[in-house]
């Protein structure tokens, strides 16, 4: 289970990359992030599950969707001029990292040894019960101040696309 | 339990593998790729990442509720930063009739 949805997630996210068309790239975005609330599935936390499909899934990309649309900026604009030297420096300097990371995750003694304390004992799964009593209990202040925060980018963003405010 | 094993029957290198190459390849979409709407999508793939390696240690630690908590409050910054990153970029297209960002290299038209 774990593989099918690590695969679709990546199968996902490359697409995105090589993808020309802004909707289709937008398409596989939701992919993308399915794949990770599969993960969230089989890391024993639906809630995260649920919360990712609905806010990334559901408001995040329909809002990007919208604002190509509403751009008709459909296709990527032909390159003003080509930049070969930093294309190929990023995809060089991506591929030494993904090289590196493979390896570090691999030979890792302490993931291995977090890994085989968490197969002797499962923990329950996460319910909406325990994170409520966590968020109301020790997180209040941060709560509010992500209300207030959320208050605060809706008016910025009307603020910034208002012509004569 | 062998490295290998682990890797792919859903041990914490796994999900932990996982994250890290969805963070990479965001890196590549914001590097490689010239729309910014396309390195938006990069961004929201780089903080998935995140999300995906909070929850797998939170898990991996005995399910601690507070990497849940964690994740609704990226979650919330996260839908703060689209709605006013799209209001940029709406912004940017309307002075240069233009999502491309090497044409969007001055401070001053």
């Amino acid at each position: 289970m774990f593989l099918i949805f690590a695969l679709i997630t990546l199968a996902g996210a490359v697409a995105l990359v090589f993808q020309r068309n802004l909707v289709v790239a937008g398409l596989c975005l939701v992919l993308c992030f399915m794949g990770v609330a599969g993960l969230f599935l089989l890391l024993a936390n639906p809630v995260a599950a649920a919360l990712q499909i609905i806010v990334y899934s559901g408001a995040i990309v329909v809002l990007l969707l919208f604002v190509v649309m509403l751009l008709n900026e459909h296709q990527e604009e032909p390159a003003a001029r080509s930049r070969p030297l930093q294309r190929w420096l990023s995809v060089a300097v991506i591929l030494a990292l993904g090289a590196g990371v493979v390896k570090l995750v691999t030979g890792s003694r302490v993931l291995r040894q977090l890994d085989a304390n968490a197969r002797s004992a499962m923990p329950a799964p996460m319910t909406l019960n325990k994170l409520g009593d966590a968020l109301f209990s020790q997180h209040l202040l941060g709560f509010e101040v992500a209300g207030l925060l959320l208050l605060a980018a809706m008016v910025g963003a009307v603020a910034l696309v208002k012509r004569d405010l | 339990m062998t490295s290998l094993n682990s890797l792919l029957c859903g041990g914490l290198q796994g999900y932990i593998l996982v994250a890290l190459l969805l963070f990479l390849i965001g890196l590549g979409a914001v590097l490689v790729r010239r729309s910014i709407l396309l390195q938006f999508m990069g961004v929201e793939l780089m903080l998935n990442a995140a999300n995906v390696a909070l929850l797998a240690f939170a898990r991996f630690r005995g399910g601690d509720p507070q990497g849940t908590v964690f994740y609704l409050f990226i979650i919330a910054v996260a839908a703060c930063e689209a709605a006013v990153g799209l209001a940029l970029v709406v912004g940017l297209y309307r002075h240069r009739q233009s999502t491309d960002t090497d044409r969007a290299d001055a401070l001053k038209q």
